[in-house]
C-alpha cells in the first residue's frame, strides 16, 4: 500500500512525569499534538490529552447480547424442535442446563467481535508493515510526536524549543 | 491533597439518631415476639438472621482488608481504616451470636431441628429417630455449635484486634517505614486460611443446619459472598456519607470506581455460586436435595426471584459502565440495593427451613406417631423421587429410539419431564403417594439413594400424613414469605448498632493512617479511567 509520506517532528522522554509536565506545556501553549507514544499504560494520560471514551465496549455489549441470544434460542429451537432427547427425566427446554452453555457464547461472541473491530479500526492485519518512531518506545522512552509535513520552519524550531524547555533526552524528525 | 481533616467526630446528634434506630428494632423484635407462634420462630429468625448478617459483614471486611494486605495492595490505604473499624463489630457479633447459642443450651428456640430436646432424633430406639440428622449428629451438637459460632468468632475478633493495633500503633512513628506494616502483614496472611476455612464450618452451623436434612456443598462460598457484598456496598454507603460530612478528602472516585469494580466483580462470583449450587442440585435431582429448591421456588418466589434481581440483575447492568463506579449518586444507590439484596439473601437462607423446623416440631409434638425416619419435607421429597424413578425407567426404553421419541412427544406413555412431575406428586398427594411407596421397591435398584429410604420401610401409612401436614407451613405468612414492617426495623435496628459500634471505633483513630508506607500510592491513586466532564476526584489540590 502506498501511504502518503507524512513527516514527524518527535521527542523522547526518559520519565512518564516529565511526560505529563510536557503535554501540560503543550496544551498551554496550544501546541498540535499528533500522537503520544508510551511503552506502557499511564495513568492520567487520556484525560489531559482530551482522549473521548473508547466506544468499543459499546460495540462489546451488542456483540455479547448478540451471542447471548444466539446461543439460547439455538438450544431452545435444538432441543424442543429439531432434535428433542431427553436427558435423566428433565425438561426438553432446560432453561438452567442452557445457561453455561450461553454464558460461553456471550463470551466468545464479545471477545472475538471487539478483537476483530479493534484490529480493523487500527489497521492491523497479517503482513501489515509496523509503522514505528522509535523502536525503544516500546521499551522504556515516553514519546510525544507532532505532524511537522506542511508546518513552517519557524514552527519547527519553536516545537524543538518546546521539546528543549520541557527536559526531552532526544529530538529526531523521520519520515512515516 | 486535603490531609487536615483526618479525625472523625461522632457527633451527639449522629448518636441520638443511631440510638432512635436501636429503640426501633428492639421495639420491632419486642413485637415479633408478642405476636408469634409458641417457638418465637418470628422472633428468633428475625435475631439470626441480622446477627449473623452483621457478624458476617464484619468478619468479610476483615478479610479482604487481609487479603489487600498480603498482596502489598496500596490503593486502599485511604479507606483502611473504615474496614479496620468495620471488622472490630465481630466484638459485639460475639454477644449476638452468643446469645443464640445460649437459646441452643436452653432450648429457648427452635431454630435447629437437630437440637430438639424431647425428640431423641439420634437414638435408634426412639420413636423419633431421624437417620438423616443422626448420621450429622457428631457435628450437630450444641457443643460443637458453640465451638464453630463464638469460638470462631473469638478467634476471628482476636486477629482483627490484633491488626488494628498494629496499625493504630504505627501512627506514632516519627516517619514512615514498613516496621509495623511487617508485623500487620503477618497477622493479616495467617488469617487468611484460618478466616477461609472457619468461615465454612461457621455458616455451616449458624445457617445451613438449620435444614439439617439438606447440604451443599455451595453453600460455605454462597454464604461468605453475600457477606463480602453486604460489607462492600455498607463500605460505599459509609464512604459517601462520610465525605458528605467534609471527611475524606483524599478519598476519589479512583477509590469509589475500584471498590465499585468489586462490587460489580463479586455480584458475578456471588451469582456464580448461587448457579452452580441450584443446577447442580436441579441435575443430580437428588430428591432430599431438589425438595429445598421445589419448596422455595414454589411457596417463596418473591425471596427466590427478587434475589436474584436485587443482586444480579440491578448491579451487574447498572455498575456494568465505566462511569456508574464513580458517580456517588449512583453507587450509593446500587450499594442500598446490594445491601439490602443481601440482607434479602440471608432472610431467604433461614426463614424457609426454620419455619419448617418449627412446624416439624409442633407436628411430632402433638401428633408424634410416624416412625418414618423421615421428617415431613423429607417424605415428600421421596414422593417426588419415586416419580422421577419412575421416569428414569421408562427412559431406558425410550433412549433406544430418541428420534421417534420427539414425533410421539405427546403421547400418554411418553415420560413427562419432571416438573410436572414434581407438581403431580403434590397435587394428588393420595394417588401419587399411594403408587409410589408400593412402586418404589420395585423402582429401588436403579438408584442408591431410593434403596436406603426403602429400608426404612413402612413410609406408606406415615408418609400421607406427614407430606399432608408438609403443605401446612407453605402458605404466605407475612415475616416468612416475604419481610414486614417489623423485620425492616429489625433491620434499622441490627444497622444502627453496627454503625454506632464503628462510628465510636472509627473515632479512636486517624481516619488515615498517616504513616503507612502506602498512603503516598494511595494518595495519588488513579484508575486510568478517563470520564469526560468529571469534575471531582483531583480538584481538592
Amino acid at each position: 500500500m502506498a501511504a502518503e509520506s507524512k513527516k514527524v517532528l518527535y521527542g523522547l522522554y526518559n520519565d512518564e512525569e516529565d511526560l505529563k509536565g510536557a503535554i501540560k506545556t503543550a496544551n498551554a501553549a496550544h501546541l498540535n499534538i499528533m500522537d503520544v507514544f508510551t511503552p506502557f499504560p499511564v495513568h492520567g494520560l487520556d484525560p489531559i490529552l482530551g482522549l473521548k471514551e473508547s466506544r468499543l465496549h459499546i460495540l462489546g455489549f451488542i456483540y455479547g447480547a448478540t451471542g447471548a441470544l444466539f446461543g439460547f434460542l439455538a438450544m431452545t429451537w435444538i432441543f424442543t424442535t429439531d432434535w428433542p432427547i431427553l436427558f435423566g427425566g428433565k425438561p426438553y427446554w432446560s432453561v438452567p442446563a442452557f445457561i453455561p452453555i450461553t454464558f460461553e457464547m456471550t463470551v466468545l461472541f464479545s471477545a472475538w467481535g471487539m478483537t476483530i473491530t479493534f484490529y480493523t479500526i487500527c489497521g492491523m492485519w497479517p503482513g501489515v508493515k509496523a509503522k514505528t518512531l522509535d523502536n525503544r518506545i516500546t521499551d522504556d522512552k515516553f514519546c510525544i510526536a507532532f505532524d511537522v509535513t506542511d508546518a513552517p520552519d519557524s514552527d519547527v524550531k519553536n516545537l524543538q524549543g518546546f521539546f528543549t524547555n520541557t527536559g526531552a533526552s532526544e529530538v529526531n524528525v523521520k519520515a512515516l | 491533597m486535603n490531609l487536615t481533616n483526618t479525625q472523625f467526630v461522632f457527633e451527639g446528634k449522629t448518636k441520638r439518631v443511631l440510638i432512635g434506630g436501636m429503640v426501633l428494632g428492639v421495639l420491632c423484635l419486642v413485637l415479633t415476639a408478642l405476636n408469634d407462634d409458641e417457638y418465637h420462630t418470628r422472633f428468633w429468625t428475625n435475631f439470626l438472621h441480622n446477627s449473623v448478617y452483621f457478624t458476617a459483614i464484619a468478619f468479610m471486611a476483615m478479610f479482604f482488608l487481609a487479603a489487600q494486605i498480603t498482596a502489598f495492595a496500596g490503593w486502599m490505604t485511604a479507606i483502611k481504616r473504615i474496614w479496620e473499624s468495620m471488622g472490630q463489630f465481630m466484638l459485639v457479633g460475639l454477644v449476638l451470636i452468643g446469645i443464640v447459642a445460649i437459646g441452643v443450651w436452653g432450648h429457648l428456640h427452635h431454630l435447629y431441628h437437630w437440637n430438639d430436646p424431647n425428640l431423641n432424633i439420634s437414638d435408634p430406639s426412639a420413636p423419633h429417630y431421624d437417620r438423616i440428622i443422626a448420621g450429622k449428629s457428631g457435628f450437630l451438637n450444641p457443643v460443637f455449635f458453640t465451638i464453630a459460632s463464638i469460638g470462631f468468632l473469638a478467634i476471628w475478633y482476636f486477629w482483627s484486634y490484633k491488626m488494628r493495633q498494629t496499625s493504630i500503633a504505627q501512627d506514632t512513628m516519627e516517619t514512615a517505614s514498613r516496621d509495623y506494616y511487617k508485623t500487620e502483614r503477618k497477622w493479616a496472611a495467617s488469617f487468611l486460611p484460618i478466616g477461609g476455612f472457619l468461615s465454612a464450618v461457621f455458616f455451616w452451623q449458624v445457617l445451613m443446619s438449620v435444614d439439617p436434612h439438606w447440604y451443599s456443598t455451595m453453600f460455605a462460598w454462597y454464604a461468605t459472598a453475600s457477606a463480602w457484598l453486604g460489607s462492600l456496598a455498607l463500605t460505599v454507603m459509609i464512604i459517601i456519607y462520610l465525605k458528605s460530612r467534609g471527611y475524606l478528602d483524599f478519598v476519589t472516585h479512583d477509590h469509589l470506581h475500584d471498590v465499585g469494580k468489586y462490587v460489580f466483580g463479586i455480584s458475578v462470583f456471588w451469582t456464580y455460586l448461587w448457579f452452580d449450587q441450584f443446577m447442580l442440585i436441579w441435575y443430580a435431582n437428588n430428591g432430599e436435595e431438589t425438595i429445598y429448591f421445589k419448596e422455595r421456588m414454589n411457596h417463596y418466589p418473591v425471596l427466590f426471584w427478587g434475589n436474584l434481581l436485587m443482586n444480579f440483575v440491578a448491579p451487574f447492568l447498572i455498575l456494568m459502565r465505566n462511569d456508574t463506579k464513580r458517580k456517588f449518586g449512583t453507587m450509593f444507590f446500587v450499594a442500598l440495593i446490594v445491601f439490602f439484596g443481601h440482607w434479602w439473601d440471608y432472610f431467604y437462607m433461614i426463614k424457609p427451613g426454620a419455619r419448617i423446623a418449627a412446624h416439624e416440631a409442633k407436628e411430632l409434638a402433638e401428633g408424634g406417631h410416624h416412625n418414618t425416619g423421615l421428617s415431613a419435607p423429607a417424605s415428600d421429597a421421596l414422593a417426588v423421587k419415586t416419580v422421577l424413578s419412575n421416569v428414569k425407567g421408562e427412559q431406558h426404553e425410550s433412549g433406544e429410539q430418541q428420534p421417534a421419541a420427539a414425533e410421539s412427544h405427546g403421547e400418554a406413555n411418553q415420560p413427562v419431564p419432571n416438573d410436572e412431575n414434581m407438581h403431580d406428586a403434590e397435587a394428588s398427594e393420595d394417588g401419587a403417594h399411594g403408587a409410589s411407596a408400593d412402586d418404589h421397591g420395585a423402582a429401588a435398584p436403579a438408584d442408591e439413594h431410593g434403596t436406603e429410604e426403602a429400608d426404612h420401610g413402612g413410609h406408606g401409612e406415615d408418609a400421607h400424613g406427614a407430606a399432608a401436614h408438609a403443605a401446612e407451613p407453605s402458605g404466605f405468612r407475612l415475616g416468612f414469605t416475604v419481610p414486614g414492617l417489623e423485620e425492616l426495623g429489625v433491620m434499622i435496628g441490627f444497622l444502627s448498632l453496627f454503625l454506632f459500634f464503628f462510628f465510636t471505633q472509627l473515632e479512636r483513630a486517624s481516619l488515615i493512617p498517616l504513616k503507612d508506607p502506602y498512603l503516598e500510592e494511595s494518595l495519588h491513586h488513579e484508575t486510568g479511567a478517563n470520564i469526560e466532564g468529571e469534575g471531582g476526584g483531583h480538584d481538592h489540590h
